[in-house]
């Protein structure tokens, strides 16, 4: 079992656990656990990215993981603010 | 486990993945529940495209995907006054 293989354990092992993640988005029964489950749903396949950009040894593929960990914060701090002003009621 | 197994095996993960989170996506009855299962849906659409060797055409993705349509929607639900099931 050479170091690439071990690499691409970790990534499918990685994507699996985005799907149990997945599972928790279906069932959630109120809206911040689906928020929360998006949010490590995208943290999980940002890693999951960094490995791929590993296997391949090519390192324009570490960009695109940083860029989507970054608008992904955005999408969840949208979320969270719809959130907080209808709960409380300031908008 | 080689380089041809792995991308079969990605595959399948992200078939599954775009299938249920389209689905959700179309039979959520509230609002933001469906916006969430959307981000989802473009989440692992980037994850195709940067599988299949395109990072420029994921990059756009991750940002018109992410970004700008899980917001814009928002927005447009804030907005708006519609009769929304809370769950």
């Amino acid at each position: 079992m050479t170091a690439i293989s071990v690499f691409m354990w970790a990534l499918v092992l990685l994507l699996f656990s985005a799907m149990l993640t997945l599972i928790r988005l279906l069932l959630g029964p109120t809206i911040p656990d689906r928020a929360v489950a998006l949010d490590s749903m995208t943290t999980t396949t940002a890693g999951a990215m960094v490995i791929y950009g590993v296997i391949t040894k090519q390192a324009v593929f570490i960009d695109v993981a940083l860029v989507y960990a970054v608008l992904s914060y955005i999408a969840t701090l949208y979320i969270a603010r719809y959130l907080v002003k209808k709960k409380v009621g300031i908008a | 486990m080689n380089f041809g197994e792995l991308f079969w095996a990605l595959q399948i993960l992200i078939g599954i993945g775009l299938l249920v989170s389209a689905i959700a996506a179309v039979r959520f009855k509230n609002l933001i529940a469906a916006v969430i299962s959307m981000a989802v849906f473009s989440l692992i659409l980037s994850l195709e495209f940067y599988v299949l060797q395109a990072p420029d055409v994921a990059i756009a993705e991750a940002g018109v995907g992410a970004c700008l349509t899980t917001a814009m929607y928002l927005l447009a639900i804030k907005n708006t006054t519609d009769e929304e099931v809370i769950e």
